[in-house]
């Protein structure tokens, strides 16, 4: 036990990004309530359930994310309730062999986060309250829901503060935007949270929606719990429930034994067999990981351990970064993406996975300031512009004249011009005297318009002089 | 709204569909006694004071009864087409689990359910189930398989099993009825004991089929499907409600006792207990089939009862109905009932077993003993 006394378990659902359902071929993305069901996952008498085989593919990345074990042969199981939700009254999921068992995460502390296991099911329908869930007194169910794949990660009980479970669901969704199973803008992950405080009775935080909201769900809850034991009252075994707006957990129907969900092997489905040669070929067209990935980027571009992890920690900027690289000095890219681009984004609380970034602009954005072409005001201007408008940045750039680039050739007709024109002048240069140069840089910009970038023309001077 | 896959199989053979019959709702029953709402209980064509046997009551009776050239689809989930056919002396054939897609079936228990043929003749049941078979991407547990053409196949000599416990609680008239028919056969035989079977397969396979059909019949509740009354209370007292005003009372005592099976603290003795019997039990069979080709005993203990016995008998005297009809569908092997003779001028039926995939050597015995009238 950690010195606080804190034991919390999480098990999350996530869903999973497949084009179609988990049993049937329904698209999981829909505009229209009710507009993406079928009689499989409205549950007719007569339909069958067809395993997509994506959704297991999926399914099977995450287990060997999370170094689980992976069984040769695994099942489908039912779980029967009641519930307005499930159109079946059961839900198809895994319970005694699940996709994957025994595995692990390490959270950025370096501190091992046992997972029990990972399964593969399917999500119930959505219940809708028009009026908010307390005013209204009927339900609308929207079925487009029912049957979207779902990813249930539960974890040992090893997390010791509501700190360590938001870096843990931190990683997690980003292993998953990894894997490409997850797409965090438009799948949910819900939690299901289980808080004990100094070896009392375990308290469940069901279905918190979100990982921030998981985070404030843990802290209340530990406030909580700690604040009976010092009033000197008994913490209830008991399922609780999370409301985002007052930023409290409370009871939802008092003391609760274990629920009975009366599991049997789902008959519907045939068991799912798995060659270890089959296993081993996963493992090894496993992509590279976020942690794998910063160690590299700390190797391969000499970058400080920070800002690797920031680069490595979000699926797209790494890539952006490893892109942009190519052409640009890579630490300087790196300083670029990690400052202004992430300030940006901090600042206007954008998500980096929702936006459409071209490596190929920012990385002329990048070319421009590293030669001097623009201010580094400019270039902040422009990623603000790109991010929050979608303005692409040489398009910024031009638009408002700012660009100093004329192009070699031109600034060279501009400098054998002057410098014909100023003949004196180049004597007084080739002399030594650096007023001259001044005065002859000063000339080729009036000439140009101020168009022409100042160093580039002080090169061109020199090197025509020294000829 | 969606057709099964075996009517538009059927139909693409170009099958008429008649009409539908009753049976035991659900698959619940063994005399089609148990009729949902609005049916009416289907009456023995050979005396309509007996029972048709069940569940498949109907589609036997009327393949009894009609003149027409006819064929009908059953299910099976225990014995629900061998029953029938052996009560009303038609053929009827269930194949082997997973030969004939289930997709679009009512499921009784889903581990177990198989739509089978039965006809006025061997011939036609095995021309039904022909058109009907194949494997189906819409039901996973369907079987990848050759087309195999039973309706152009003929009497084989075969060698036959006759299955020693099977016969031991039968009627005597059955008994006799059945082992003349194996004698007249004039084909090998051998004694085949299936102790573990005759034991345990009654009570695995209640246990298992009630299990699911717990599960299945989960979704009647009111909500999309089940009678809908008037809206009040909870969900829970409203599902409740609909549930019991809705299913009948072997309904209720099936998903009583399946619900029992699966909960906590029960499941590892019953539910588990019996998945892992009905391997042992499938072991058994397939040592017999090293042996014989097609194991044989009568269908069915009796012939088929008047209503007025049915109605005395209890529900477990009506669940050892199925002795004989239930460790080949336990196993998911292929059998076939074939009328033999008759006993109080009712039907005798003859059951025969072929191993997984066997069905071409069990409609070929069926032939033979139908060529003995
Ligand atoms: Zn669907």
């Amino acid at each position: 036990m950690e010195k606080d006394g804190v034991v919390i378990g999480l098990e999350c659902h996530i869903q999973l990004n497949t084009e179609s359902k988990l049993f049937c071929g329904c698209p999981t993305a829909a505009e229209e309530p009710n507009s993406s069901c079928c009689p499989i996952c409205l549950g007719h008498p007569g339909s069958k359930p067809v395993l997509n085989a994506k959704a297991l593919d999926y399914a099977l990345k995450v287990a060997l994310a999370l170094n689980c074990e992976v069984n040769k042969e695994f099942f489908f199981s039912r779980k029967t309730y009641f519930y307005p939700d499930m159109s079946k009254n059961f839900q198809i999921s895994q319970y005694e062999i699940p996709v994957g068992l025994k595995g692990h995460l390490v959270l950025s502390t370096g501190k091992k986060i046992g997972i029990t296991r990972v399964h593969l099911e399917e999500d119930p329908a959505a219940l809708v309250h028009e009026a908010g869930m307390g005013a209204s007194n009927f339900s609308l169910v929207d079925y487009n829901r029912s049957g979207i794949p779902l990813v249930e990660v539960v974890t040992d009980p090893d997390f010791a503060s509501p700190e360590e479970a938001q870096d843990f669901l931190d990683q997690l969704t980003t292993i998953l935007s990894y894997l490409k199973v997850y797409s965090p803008l438009t799948g949910t992950l819900k939690a299901d949270c289980n808080v004990s405080v100094y070896g009392n009775s375990r308290v469940e935080v069901k279905n918190v929606t979100g990982k921030k909201a998981v985070g404030k769900a843990l802290e209340f809850e530990v406030a909580r719990q700690k604040r009976l034991l010092l009033d000197e009252r008994e913490i209830v075994r008991e399922t609780r429930s999370f409301d985002e707006k007052t930023m409290t957990t409370r009871s939802t129907r008092g003391k609760e034994t274990e629920a009975d969900y009366g599991y049997i092997f789902e008959p519907d489905l045939t068991a799912i067999q798995l060659s270890s040669g089959e296993i081993e070929e996963m493992k090894a067209k496993m992509p590279e990981l976020h942690a794998a990935k910063s160690k590299r980027f700390m190797k391969e571009f000499s970058l400080d351990e920070y800002t690797a992890n920031v680069l490595a920690r979000n699926f797209n900027l790494g890539l952006l970064f490893e892109e942009i690289s190519k052409s640009v000095d890579a630490k300087a890219a790196a300083k670029f993406l990690t400052r202004e681009l992430m300030a940006v984004v901090n600042r206007s609380e954008l998500d980096l996975d929702s936006l459409d970034l071209d490596s190929g602009e920012i990385g002329l954005l990048l070319e421009m300031l590293l030669s001097g072409k623009i201010t580094e005001k400019v270039a902040k201007d422009a990623v603000v512009a790109y991010l929050a408008k979608g303005v692409k940045p040489t398009r910024f750039v031009e638009g408002r004249g700012l660009s100093k680039d004329l192009g070699e050739k031109e600034i060279e007709k501009a400098v054998e011009k002057v410098l014909s024109e100023n003949k004196k002048a180049v004597a007084d240069l080739k002399m030594g005297n650096e007023k001259s140069l001044n005065f002859l840089v000063g000339q080729v910009m009036r000439l140009t318009k101020a168009k022409a970038e100042p160093r580039a023309v002080q090169k061109i001077i020199a090197e025509k002089i020294r000829k | 709204m969606f057709d099964a896959t075996v009517i538009e199989k059927a139909r693409a053979e170009g099958a008429i569909i008649i009409g539908k019959t009753s049976q035991d709702a659900f698959g619940f029953g063994t005399f089609s006694t148990n009729v949902g709402l609005g049916f009416e209980i289907p009456k023995n064509p050979h005396d309509i004071k007996r029972a048709c046997g069940g569940s498949s009551g109907g589609s036997a009776g009327f393949a009894a009864l009609t003149k027409q050239t006819h064929a009908s689809i059953g299910q099976s989930t225990g014995g629900s087409i061998a029953c029938p056919a052996s009560f009303c002396g038609v053929a009827g054939i269930t194949p082997t689990y997973g030969r004939v897609s289930r997709f679009g079936l009512i499921d009784y228990a889903n581990s177990l359910d198989k739509i089978g043929s039965i006809g006025k003749t061997v011939g036609d049941a095995a021309l039904l189930l022909e058109v009907i078979s194949g494997h189906d991407a819409n039901d996973s547990t369907s079987l990848k398989q050759e087309k195999e053409e039973f309706s152009k196949l003929v009497p084989e000599k075969l060698k036959i099993g006759i299955v020693k416990e099977l016969f031991e609680n039968c009627d005597a008239h059955v008994k006799k009825e059945c082992l003349k028919a194996v004698d007249s056969l004039g084909m090998k035989t051998e004694e085949i004991s299936l102790p573990l079977n005759s034991k345990y397969g009654i009570s695995a396979y209640y246990l298992i089929s009630t299990a699911e059909a717990s599960t299945n019949l989960a979704r009647y509740c009111g909500m999309r499907y089940g009678l809908h009354e008037k809206l009040e209370g909870s969900f829970d007292e409203y599902f409740s409600k609909v549930r019991s005003n809705g299913f009948g009372e072997e309904a209720k005592r099936r998903i009583l006792l399946g619900t029992f099976a699966r909960m906590a603290g029960f499941r590892d003795a019953y539910y588990l207990r019996a998945m892992k019997a009905r391997t042992a039990l499938i072991k058994e069979f397939k040592k017999a089939f090293s042996r014989v080709d097609v194991l044989a005993n009568p269908t069915m203990p009796l012939v088929a009862p008047t209503f007025e016995a049915i109605f005395k008998l209890s529900p477990l005297q009506q669940y050892a109905m199925d002795l004989c009809t239930v460790p080949a569908n336990l196993a998911g092997m292929p059998h076939a009932s074939i009328p033999v003779g008759k006993h109080e001028n009712m039907p005798v039926g003859l059951m025969l077993t072929a191993d997984h995939m066997g069905e071409g050597k069990m409609v070929q015995a069926s032939l033979a003993v139908e060529a003995l009238k």
